[in-house]
């Protein structure tokens, strides 16, 4: 893991960075939300894929991509996390501005 | 939290440039990955023996195929690859080199280059044989053929090196090591390098033992050429030791009494057995020849030329087989001189005392037996004795002072006795010579001194 993170910094900023500006739109983007049936569904392929690359089940290139999307997924969960935090924190803000005014 | 819950459920739009982001990365990161974790293996292998070592990196997954020399080694091999960092698979294809039974090694000697062959037990090892062979034979080609295997004896290296020491004294050959057997073949580039190398062996390590020795050396020449024109007899080629050297030298003196000994032998070791035993009766032979060669080679004596009469060439022919010890061949080409024209009897009693004041005719100590070093000189009287065939001869036989002058008496007749049935051996009628003796009643010198008492032994020829 260390090794990922010396090698592929870059790509997993890049990532993160994905993640905090999708995190920031999400609080106020109207589109539909995830279903729960397809979240638990999305969960188990997750679990699914995360089992696969522990035990090593693919081999070679394809193993190593699996990985790389994997360790990708990483940070923009964190970032998306971060960023609809910090979204939320504005946009409160601003309501409570706006009703005291 | 359960805002986050209800935001997450929105996050799904931003997978799509993750995605993308995914791809790129895959694009360009998976070479230099692979190119990384490559580079890192190889240099965790530096240290580890093995041979044929291959590395092929797919993703982050190791290939690693290479020879290890024993098992430890090779799974220190996979061990060392496997805890680089980065890596997360090793997939093994190591193998344990081949043992080789029996463990064989050569070193092959001709005339431009040397040979190694078979196997080395370790590449390091494989390296410092090709390095010592071409130091011990700086300017000739080394030509590594060797393979790896394991089952080397015991200190095989050292007997390896011992015998690359030894590659430079063959002209051509093959030293081979099997297990612990030695076998050598070939040519000794110089004399004494047979034995040369036959010493440095019993250097050889424990374990192991000359199984067997063909090493054969160059021919151990010994020449002598007898010029009638130059009056001269060359000795050339070699003897064994200082020792023979002085008795081959001093006993050509004596044998050629009239002719100079030029003497450009050399010593060398190497010499068959009994050389001396067999060099001094075939210089006898040439010293009774007019003009001849005598070629020694190894055990073969070949002496070819001119004898001085009939009898003398039918005595070389079967002679010098008996004189010569166990084991020689000789091969003699012997013809026989013209006769020379006949002279009056004058010419005869001047032409005997002509030799016989150049050399005296030699007899063993106090005893009537004719020294073979005068062989050569009684062949010379016969020959005049043939060219004067009416002359009769009185021998007549002389000696010094010391001792009892009755037993003298007897001595010097027994002497002049001895010289006759020679002279009668070759062919001459017995009639013709009388035997005398005179002991020691005509002193030529003074009996007092060793040189007066050598002057007064002498055997004279007077023509009647």
């Amino acid at each position: 893991m260390a090794y990922f993170v010396a090698f592929h910094w870059a790509w997993l900023a890049g990532a993160f960075g994905i993640g905090l500006a999708m995190g920031w739109i999400a609080v106020v983007h109207r589109a539909p939300g995830v279903s729960g049936w397809l979240t638990w569904l999305l969960a188990a392929v997750a679990a699914a894929l995360v089992a696969t690359a522990v035990a090593c089940w693919v081999p070679g290139r394809a193993g190593y991509w699996l990985e790389l999307l994997l360790i990708l997924f990483v940070p923009y969960l964190v970032g998306c996390a971060i960023g609809s935090w910090l979204r939320a924190l504005v946009v409160m803000r601003s309501m409570r501005q706006r009703s005291a005014g | 939290m359960r805002g986050l819950f209800r935001w997450s459920g929105k996050w799904w739009p931003g997978v799509i440039p993750l995605i993308v982001l995914w791809g790129f990365a895959a694009w360009t990161s998976t070479v230099p990955l692979e190119n990384d974790l490559a580079s890192r293996s190889s240099a965790a292998l530096k240290g580890a023996v093995l041979d044929k070592t291959s590395i092929a990196v797919d993703g982050r997954d190791v290939s690693l195929r290479a020879d290890a020399f024993s098992e430890t080694g090779r799974r220190d091999a996979v061990a060392a690859v496997d805890a680089v960092a980065g890596v997360r698979l090793v997939n093994d294809q190591t193998r344990l080199v081949p043992e080789a039974k029996p463990f064989v090694w050569s070193a092959e000697r001709d005339v431009v280059r040397v040979t190694l062959g078979g196997n080395a037990p370790l590449p390091a090892l494989k390296g410092r044989l090709v390095e010592a062979t071409r130091a011990a034979m700086p300017g000739v080609e080394v030509s590594d053929q060797m393979g790896l295997a394991r089952g080397a004896p015991a200190r095989f290296e050292d007997a390896a090196l011992l015998l690359i020491g030894q590659i430079g004294k063959l002209k051509d050959g093959k030293f081979t090591l099997s297990d612990g057997d030695v076998t050598l073949s070939g040519m000794a580039r110089e004399l004494g390098g047979r034995e040369s190398i036959a010493a440095a062996l019993a250097k050889l390590p424990d374990g192991f033992k000359v199984a067997s020795n063909e090493v054969k050396a160059p021919p151990y020449i010994f020449q002598a050429y007898k010029d009638p024109v130059a009056v001269t007899v060359t000795l050339s080629g070699n003897v064994p030791d200082e020792n023979i050297h002085a008795v081959v030298v001093g006993s050509s003196s004596r044998k050629f009494f009239n002719e100079k000994v030029v003497d450009n032998l050399k010593n060398s070791v190497g010499a068959p057995a009994n050389f001396v035993n067999a060099v001094v009766p075939a210089l006898g032979a040439l010293s009774r020849l007019s003009t001849g060669t005598l070629v020694v080679s190894d055990r073969d004596i070949k002496i070819s030329g001119d004898a001085l009469y009939d009898a003398a060439a039918a005595q070389i022919r079967t002679g010098l087989a008996k004189d010569v010890p166990q084991g020689w061949q000789v091969k003699a080409e012997i013809t026989v001189k013209p006769a020379a024209a006949p002279v009056d009897p004058t010419v005869c009693q001047q032409l005997f005392s002509d030799l016989l004041g150049k050399a005296k005719i030699r007899f063993e100590t106090g005893r009537a037996d004719l020294d073979r070093d005068s062989t050569g000189l009684l062949d010379r009287l016969v020959e005049i004795a043939f060219r004067c065939p009416t002359a009769n001869v009185d021998i007549i036989g002389h000696t010094d002072a010391e001792g009892d002058s009755a037993a003298n008496q007897v001595l010097s007749q027994k002497r002049a006795q001895a010289v006759a049935d020679y002279l009668v051996r070759a062919g001459l009628p017995a009639d013709r010579f009388a035997p005398i003796g005179y002991g020691s009643t005509q002193p030529l010198a003074s009996n007092d001194t060793a040189d007066g008492r050598a002057q007064n032994r002498r055997i004279e020829f007077v023509v009647r």
